[in-house]
């Protein structure tokens, strides 16, 4: 049992719940304020990571400018997915959504040339060339460590969680505006914000945009968390990790978000110590999976006996 | 007069079914215009091709001289013709006043750039905004209810939160959809005061969907009668009233003779 103890893996456990806190923000801001029924999340976080990667070890680029190009190359994914989607009835967008995330997961799998294919970012350079794209990140990760004088997982959940929760209180902002009003009056009922002279179509398109490049955030510092990657980083499971993390806080408020990645962090994470029976029967790999039950089950009683959430307002649940 | 709306041989379908058939009808300008027939006349259908809800299959929807029918729903209001609906649209996970608030017109808040580059604007809208709707708030008597969720609210509150919306938006036709359907007879009474009201200090012209004849007739200058997509009959509520179409499309007729 030592390892519940160590400063390393439970900062793992929070690097990990600050990267999920960015990817699942995209889906509370589609969701949660907006009303859009995006399954393809998980799309959104592998072009971020891809671009970045590819433009480093490819263009040479610098890595902020990368990651930066991975956002807006997100967004603009985004627009070009929601443009003859977003006018669809809502649950045929979520299917056509779901198929756009799956279809750039094929194309990153077998465009091996532009991916490095199924065996990920190491054959980025061509096959047997060990391509790394993380070089300048460790240097710059070295200098907040010397800086700060903590260690190099302590730098990372640093890093990570500054920017998790500066985007947390630009959510949370911007969801005090006119805009968010807007935005959640087209969740609310859409024909009625289009009657009083909304073009919900817009608000819809932007809305999908903000979250892929929250989404995109997330698949930066993701690849710069795990230094390789491969195309089932990207399976459309991941996304739906989002969107247990957004019911576990809590719908339409920006703050429960990270509240619900560290919880999702620490369940999936405490699994690992069902060391007990029945769960002592099983091999490693098999109670690997048997955490996706815990979640699932979590889920199951938080709808049964807190639908709105850890922090979700119950009044606003029952509301007709 | 002039009319500030002109409908011209409108036709709506539904698979077989002519909803609207070749309806036209005009609508003066500062008038309040009712519009009866028998359920399934095609008030409602013709409502949602005027706000653009429904594409007309055929026909033209002309306001204050520019034609419509092809436009989108939120451009068809943001020229000055805002309807309500038949069931409140209450968004009820919001409070009542951001309800209201979310109507005001020309607002560089809700814009993305506006927020970033004009921000003092955009306060000051939301200001001037606010002072609106806690004006209508107040006329409606929701001023108690301003900050708890909409969701909370009795139905007949909810008509009249859907009714102040609508004022919020400054609209110049108000397109109304049963009114009175589900609200006490002293709370339409009030609806109707309001209607009246607004008609003489605003100017606004009101069309508006109604099944209880009597509201009808003492309180519409026009009365236009559909019946089966078409209209049968239209002028004041005395030559209406005694139009035998009229009477044969809500008694039906005796049958073959």
């Amino acid at each position: 049992m030592s390892t519940i103890a160590s400063f390393g893996f439970w900062s793992f456990v929070g690097i990990v719940a600050g990267i999920y806190t960015l990817f699942a923000l995209g889906i509370q801001v589609q969701f949660g304020f907006a009303g859009l029924l995006n399954f393809g999340q998980v799309a959104f976080m592998g072009i971020g990571a891809y671009t970045m990667a590819i433009l480093v070890v490819k263009e040479d680029l610098n890595m902020w400018l990368a990651a930066g190009c991975g956002v807006v190359l997100a967004m603009l994914a985004a627009l070009l997915l929601g443009l003859p989607t977003l006018r669809l009835r809502a649950d045929y967008f979520a299917i056509t959504t779901i198929a756009f995330s799956e279809i750039l997961r094929y194309v990153a799998t077998n465009e091996d040339r532009l991916t490095g294919g199924s065996q990920g970012t190491i054959n980025l350079a061509g096959i047997g060339r060990a391509s790394q794209y993380d070089g300048a990140w460790q240097s710059f990760l070295g200098k907040v460590e010397r800086n700060l004088h903590v260690s190099s997982d302590a730098a990372m959940l640093i890093l990570v969680w500054t920017v998790a929760l500066l985007a947390v209180a630009m959510v949370f902002v911007l969801m005090r505006t006119p805009w968010g009003r807007v935005l959640k009056s087209i969740r609310e009922d859409e024909d009625a914000a289009a009657s009083l002279g909304k073009n919900v179509f817009l608000y819809k398109l932007q809305a999908l945009a903000l979250g892929a490049g929250l989404g995109a955030v997330a698949g930066v510092f993701y690849a710069w968390q795990f230094s390789f990657f491969s195309p089932d980083d990207f399976a459309p499971l991941i996304t739906f990790f989002a969107w247990m993390i957004v019911i576990l806080g809590g719908l339409g408020r920006a703050w429960t978000v990270p509240v619900g990645a560290l919880v999702f962090g620490v369940i999936f994470a405490g699994t690992r110590f069902f060391d007990f029976p029945p769960f002592s029967l099983l091999d490693s790999t098999e109670r690997a999976y048997v955490r996706l039950i815990v979640i699932g089950l979590v889920i199951i009683g938080l709808m049964l006996f807190r639908p709105q959430g850890i922090f979700g307002s119950r009044k606003e649940m029952v509301l007709e | 007069m002039t009319a500030i709306l002109e409908v011209r041989e409108v036709v709506r379908a539904f698979g077989g079914l002519r909803a609207v058939d070749d309806a036209s009808l005009d609508v003066e300008a500062g008038s309040i215009t009712a519009l009866i027939g028998p359920n399934g006349a095609g008030k409602s259908t013709l409502f949602n091709v005027i706000s653009g809800f429904l594409s007309a299959e055929r026909g033209q929807v002309h306001f204050e001289g520019r034609r419509i029918d092809r436009s989108q729903p939120h451009r068809i209001a943001r020229r000055g013709l805002v309807r309500t609906f038949q069931v409140p649209r209450t968004l009820t996970r919001m409070s009542v006043m951001d309800n209201i608030m979310v109507a005001a017109t020309h607002h560089p808040g809700e814009r993305l750039n506006g927020l970033a580059f004009r921000p003092s604007a955009a306060r000051t809208r939301e200001r001037g905004a606010r002072e609106r709707a806690v004006e209508l708030l107040a006329l409606f008597r929701l001023d108690g209810h301003a900050g708890e969720y909409a969701g909370v609210l009795s139905g007949g509150q909810r008509k009249l939160l859907d009714f102040a919306r609508v004022l919020m938006a400054e609209p110049r036709l108000v397109l109304l959809d049963e009114p009175m359907a589900g609200v006490n007879p002293a709370l339409g009474r009030q609806l109707i005061d309001h209607v009246l009201r607004l008609r003489t200090e605003a100017g606004m012209t009101f069309l508006f969907v109604e099944h209880d004849l009597d509201i009808v007739m003492e309180s519409s200058d026009q009365v236009i009668v559909m019946n089966e997509g078409r209209v049968i009959a239209s002028g004041d509520p005395q030559q209406v009233r005694g139009d035998q179409r009229v009477i044969d499309a809500y008694l039906g007729t005796a049958g073959p003779q």
